[in-house]
């Protein structure tokens, strides 16, 4: 395989948005073709990251309607759906189809028009990731999933509702510097620990909003990265793996085994270690989830991730800071966009390109997005390639 | 109405598995018979849902995940308010919730009374 860099990207702000899916998806493209230089050239390939348009804006085959809008005809055009991992999901198909040299110049993008529907509807939605017949008819929503695994980490690591808070917050304040995110508010822990309940120990201020947004990726060959930018971004390595579906069977309830399985692949084929890594973009759709993966990736001890968001060596000035982007507790989780977006904001850290939220100096970075609660998991190593 | 929780056991190695998978997690195997999970079950985890989906009656809705002695887990409906965490529970069969019209039965999970 050849390696592969990133050229160019950009997004969309993140929130609630009057435009159409495709338009956000045309918006965020045009963004990264224009930050990699190559409006004037013909792109091969086109993957788009989408969850559900189909059920929530009821447009399907949405990556044809995309190349028509912005004129990328006759690339090769697909969307890849794997639930709110379909961002880096069609990341990867973007990657591996330079890497095999099927393809020069290729458009990965992700988005997702959710604000439009109620959110029963979203809530069930997403539900329907869930087991048919041992999850979804007993009524799991995913804040119960996240809500049970909390509750076993209280149990068994001595986590408390304040480290919850603690996560919101930091995330919070990083978004505040995000011009891209959809909510741009300071909060208190204190604040955050009197929000709603919405399934106990997770409150409204330990889960992301519901946002619409789109991101942009453009990829090419490593070896020709240097026609087009002075600043490539070489992809280093790469991990994807599953677990049993339901949260009960998995050998420890505790444990996301595909986060695990998934960084180590990512962390062989870059031969890196976690503490190569310089700044980290995981997938909060739930405070609680940041505090795991953080663990399960191989960044902190297991049962210590809390201790970590304590210190503040997760905060945007501390040793490893945790999602500079506000995460998707304050930039927003528009799930198809997700995937990419953690990619896009990668990428300005180790350009440099961050503005008030950058990163000191990072060389590489290391993003995780998740395509249910645990059982499927898509990783990314990026680093700098100049 | 059914009686009794089942879960499923691999006829190669003997390994209960429950949901239903058509390969055994542990040898791959493609024979299963229906064995009781049992009795009673420890309760894991928990949590009270107050935003719950459309068809759930009232919150909060109360879910736990349980383990049977032999170690298998599943997760459902509590019919208490105030679970602790390695309570022993049963299952019993009822209402769990519509789903559009249709009303949707299975397995709860019932504190096992004292004495």
């Amino acid at each position: 395989m050849r390696g592969v860099a990133i050229i160019g990207c950009g997004m969309t702000k993140f929130g609630r948005r009057e435009e159409d899916l495709v338009e956000l998806l045309a918006e965020a493209s045009l963004r990264a073709i224009e930050h990699a230089g190559v409006s004037d050239k013909d792109f091969d390939s086109v993957y788009v990251g989408n969850m559900m348009a189909g059920e929530l804006v009821h447009q399907t085959a949405i990556a044809s309607s995309l190349v028509d809008r912005i004129n990328l005809a006759p690339a090769a055009a697909e969307r890849v759906e794997n639930g709110p991992a379909s961002g880096a999901s069609a990341f990867k198909n973007g990657l591996l189809a330079v890497a095999s040299g099927a393809a020069d110049l290729v458009l990965a993008a992700g988005g997702e028009k959710m604000t439009a529907a109620d959110t029963d509807v979203i809530t069930d939605l997403v539900s329907t990731m869930t087991h048919p017949i041992a999850e979804y008819v007993h009524g799991v929503t995913l804040p119960a999933m996240a809500a049970m695994l909390a509750r076993l980490y209280m149990e068994r690591y001595g986590l408390t509702e304040r480290h919850l808070a603690m996560v919101a917050v930091k995330n919070h304040t990083n978004g505040m510097k995000n011009p891209y995110a959809h909510i741009q508010r300071l909060c208190t822990v204190e604040g955050a620990m009197s929000s709603g309940v919405i399934a106990d120990p997770i409150r409204l201020y330990y889960a992301c909003p519901i946002s619409d947004g789109a991101a942009a990726v453009v990829l090419c060959p490593l070896e020709k990265a240097r026609e087009f930018t002075d600043k490539p971004i070489r992809i280093a390595g790469f991990g994807h793996a599953t677990d049993v579906q339901t949260l009960q069977e998995r050998e420890d309830p505790a444990v996301l085994k595909s986060v695990k399985i998934a960084s180590q692949q990512a962390f062989k084929m870059a031969k890196l270690t976690p503490k190569d890594i310089d700044v980290v973009e995981l997938h909060d759709a739930f405070e609680i989830l940041e505090i795991v993966q953080s663990e399960d990736a191989g960044f902190f001890e297991k049962g210590k991730g809390h201790l970590a968001v304590e210190k503040g060596v997760t905060a945007l000035d501390g040793e490893l800071p945790i999602n500079p982007s506000g995460g998707l507790k304050a930039k927003g989780h528009p799930v198809g966009a997700t995937g990419v977006a953690q990619i896009t904001e990668l990428v300005w850290q180790l350009r440099g390109e961050a503005g008030e939220r950058q990163v000191k100096d990072p060389k590489r970075a290391f993003a995780c997005n998740f395509g249910g609660f645990g059982n499927n998991t898509v990783i990314h190593i990026l680093e700098r390639a100049w | 109405m059914q009686e009794k929780f089942m879960g499923f056991k691999c006829r190669k190695c003997g390994r209960v598995m429950y949901p239903r998978h058509d390969r055994c997690l542990s040898c791959r195997g493609r024979e299963f018979e229906e064995a009781e999970l049992g009795k009673e079950a420890a309760l894991v985890t928990y949590t009270k849902v107050y935003a719950i989906p459309e068809g759930i009656e009232m919150p909060p809705l109360v879910l736990g995940i349980v383990e049977f002695p032999g170690g298998v887990r599943a997760m459902g409906q509590l019919t208490t308010d105030d679970p602790k965490i390695g309570v022993k529970l049963r299952p019993v069969w009822g209402k769990l919730r519509k789903i559009g019209e249709k009303e949707v039965y299975g397995f709860k999970f019932e504190p096992v009374e004292k004495g």
